[in-house]
């Protein structure tokens, strides 16, 4: 009869089989850990992408750029990891304004085009990237302090069966604190407002004063910087390689576009649908077959919500 | 004056334009990585009439990082066979006389432009044979066109075996020389329930069946069985799984940039390599180099070869390669079997040449099968029956210097057997005669033993 058991049933049983509460619980709790890094990954794409409107495909280079400065600062000079954050940011934002200013700038209002350039411009800063440090992985030490695990539940031997890592916990606390520090800059500051009203109607801006080339060039700066601190700080946990990038890239826009791209909420709300999702349904099933039930759903969803989750509500 | 209302950059598109536009970038893409990987040659002098030998891994796109390394390798090992260096010493430079020209093509890790390369090689370039290709899909991807073509494709990699063409010379591990020794060792070392993970692909999903029916054989069971999607770098949760399950060991088939993300995860969710060991197949010193050597400490892996093997032969091997390399580059199995094919060719070019014949398929064939080589891991052969390697199988257990200490290891080079001996039982692979290209896979109904290569 085994031979007969259509795909769905075969899955169920499976997630039946090994199904556990406790552990469950575990799983959600570590989903929090990719919630963490869907959100770093994502909110520079937010910033680039969500604001300003620009595609760009070199998003997970930027990231790739993060991580290589905190590899160079860390076997130069020693660096503890957390200090090479700010330096992560400042090297790749440069990275990114002078991008802007050569590459970008040229390209406002032609989408295609600057898909095609930025996607270019990954390709030659991985080369680049190549050229200098080879091909070979390369790997970062994570500080001592951040490292063991916070136990939220143990059972009866005293076994911990809810936990999660100490790192994982630091990734999502730098999430959240980068992503209340660009919202309090976009809608609390006056170079927000600048930032705002430039996307929003270029020609009034200009018009009233502000000096759009400038702010045009400081956000995508900042947007690039974002995707080099988190490159930096998810370098530890994995290895740095030229190639690292191209994995955030995929989840980085399924989290934005999920979200809607208008908001920072958005990406907010997109990375723990996506992160938490992906946990239970690999916890049940298996983790290729999770990823493909939720890129499915995401492309559902973009099918009847195209504007995603969160979206301002525009007059037509 | 009807301008619209928007400005240029931020009402412009739609999303759905974005997907179109996205869909034309990846076509675009595709094209592009066609017309790329442009055939070189290189520009040192190679006198007259060279012998065309095609180079075929990927040096960009995902597998990049490790078949670089085995490009490396091969670069080296025809360096000292044209400038009489290093193995070569004594046998003049070239092949009596001749130099070998590297035609080198670059892949991209995309399975299809290996097809496409791999007839440009032979076609084109009128290439002799093809050394290359790191994983089973490349290798699955370039069959048909060697068998078609009847050229010759040295293949350097520990596989999953089942296989048996005339047209391959397989000089990497065969799952006996693997496999069927690190299960026991494990089995007895560590216990016997068994979590096997592994990338979601053919050779650790094949890697790992064999295991299995070798582990239930010796007694034990296998309490998990969980993939991850290639190159994937996020394992929360195959570790939970892990955690839950609490295994006596873990035998990991991931690969590429997943397993330093892996060991790192591993360690960081609290697991020692005392609690519950990882017994790795494709983990080697490269990966423990990138991942720090302090993750990987304690566990271990089975190989062919490993950096740390004594023989006078790997010691000038290691020196050599970091000549060439630089002094932080670590040498590996798979760069090993590389390096040691490339002499297998070179030998029984060597051979044909000396008794005046001329180098095609046929001659070559004949000539590799039954080369003996004095490589880095000790004195190998090629099997003049299936066309696999005779290897030594060892197990290393990585020391705090990412160097491994070699806690087991066969007498000799163990005879290879394509077919897992478990689950085909009887079945293996001969080639009845040197150019005979019908079936060779043959069903003996016998137990296949275990046999070492004798000492001549």
């Amino acid at each position: 009869m085994y031979f007969y058991l259509s795909p769905v049933y075969y899955l169920a049983q499976e997630a039946a089989e090994g199904f556990s509460v406790v552990a469950l619980a575990n799983q959600l709790v570590n989903g929090i850990g990719i919630v963490g890094i869907l959100l770093l990954t994502g909110l520079g794409l937010a910033i680039t992408f969500g604001v300003m409107r620009i595609i760009n495909l070199a998003h997970g280079e930027f990231i790739m750029l993060g991580a290589y400065t905190t590899f160079v600062l860390q076997s130069a000079f020693n660096l503890d990891l957390l200090l090479t954050i700010p330096f992560a940011f400042i090297i790749t934002a440069a990275i990114g304004a002078l991008v802007e200013i050569s590459i970008i700038r040229r390209l406002y209002g032609r989408p295609l085009e600057t898909l095609l350039a930025t996607w270019g411009l990954s390709i030659v800063l991985q080369g680049v990237i190549k050229l200098i440090f080879t091909a070979q992985l390369k790997y970062v030490r994570s500080p001592s302090y951040i490292s063991g695990n916070l136990t939220l539940l143990k059972d009866a031997q005293g076994t911990p069966t809810v936990a999660i890592s100490y790192y994982r916990l630091f990734i999502v606390i730098v999430a959240l604190a980068l992503l209340a520090l660009t919202g309090y800059l976009l809608y609390r500051t006056n170079l927000g407002r600048q930032v705002r009203a430039v996307t929003q109607n270029r020609s009034m801006a200009q018009c009233l004063g502000v000096n759009t080339s400038l702010v045009d060039m400081a956000t995508f700066a900042y947007g690039c910087g974002l995707a080099g601190v988190a490159g930096a700080v998810i370098s530890s946990l994995k290895s740095v390689a030229p190639p690292m990038g191209q994995d955030y890239l995929v989840d980085a826009w399924m989290t934005v576009v999920t979200g809607g791209v208008d908001r920072l909420v958005g990406v907010l709300a997109g990375a723990f649908l996506i992160g938490e999702s992906n946990a239970t349904i690999a916890y049940l099933l298996n983790d290729p077959t999770a990823r493909v039930i939720v890129l499915f759903a995401v492309i559902i969803l973009i099918r009847y919500k195209p504007e995603g989750l969160f979206s301002i509500q525009k007059r037509g | 004056m009807n301008k619209p209302n928007r400005s240029p950059i931020f009402g412009g598109y739609s999303r759905r334009k974005f997907i179109k536009y996205g869909s034309l970038a990846v076509g675009t893409g595709i094209l592009a990585a066609c017309s790329g990987g442009a055939t070189s040659t290189g520009d040192e002098d190679l006198g007259e009439n060279p012998i065309k030998v095609g180079v075929m891994y990927s040096t960009t796109g995902t597998i990049a990082i490790v078949e670089k390394s085995l490009q490396d390798a091969t670069f080296l090992a025809l360096e000292q066979i044209n400038t009489n260096t290093g193995p070569w010493e004594g046998n003049g430079e070239g092949i009596e006389g001749r130099k070998i020209q590297k035609v080198v093509v670059n892949p991209d890790s995309n399975w299809d432009l290996y097809n496409q390369m791999s007839k440009r090689l032979i076609d084109e370039d009128q290439v002799v044979c093809v050394l290359g290709c790191y994983t089973s899909a490349s290798r699955k991807s370039v069959l048909p066109v060697f068998e078609e073509k009847d050229s010759i494709l040295y293949y350097p990699v520990y596989y999953e075996g089942n296989e048996c063409s005339s047209n391959v010379f397989y000089t990497g591990a065969a799952p006996n020389q693997q496999i069927t020794d690190s299960i026991p060792y494990c089995y007895e070392n560590f216990g016997p329930r068994g979590f096997f993970i592994g990338s979601d692909y053919i050779y650790p999903k094949e890697s790992n069946r064999i295991a299995k029916a070798e582990l239930e054989t010796a007694g034990g069971t296998v309490v998990g069985d969980e993939y991850a999607a290639l190159g994937t770098t996020e394992f929360i949760t195959i570790i939970n799984k892990i955690k839950q399950a609490k295994p006596d060991f873990v035998l990991s088939n991931l690969v590429g940039d997943s397993i330093p993300a892996f060991y790192r995860q591993y360690k960081d969710a609290g697991i020692t390599a005392d609690q519950i060991p990882i017994m790795a197949y494709p983990t080697t010193e490269e990966e423990i180099q990138a991942m720090g050597p302090e993750y990987a400490e304690g566990h271990y892996t089975s190989f062919n070869y490993f950096q740390t093997v004594d023989t006078p032969e790997n010691k000038a091997f290691v020196q050599q390669f970091k000549e060439k390399f630089g002094d932080s580059r670590v040498t590996n199995g798979v760069m090993e079997a590389a390096y040691l094919q490339t002499f297998f060719m070179a030998q029984a070019m060597q051979k044909i040449l000396k008794e005046g014949g001329e180098i095609n398929t046929k001659t070559l064939r004949e000539a590799t099968r039954g080369q003996t080589f004095n490589a880095p891991q000790g004195l190998v052969k090629i099997d003049p029956e299936n066309y696999h390697t005779y290897l030594y199988s060892r197990i290393g257990k990585w020391g705090s210097d990412g160097q491994a200490e070699i806690v087991f290891s066969t007498p000799a080079a163990v005879k290879p057997i394509p077919w897992s001996q478990v689950l085909y039982k009887g079945r293996t692979c001969v080639h009845g005669s040197p150019d005979g290209r019908e079936n060779p896979i043959k069903e003996t109904g016998k137990d296949l033993e275990t046999k070492y290569l004798e000492k001549t």
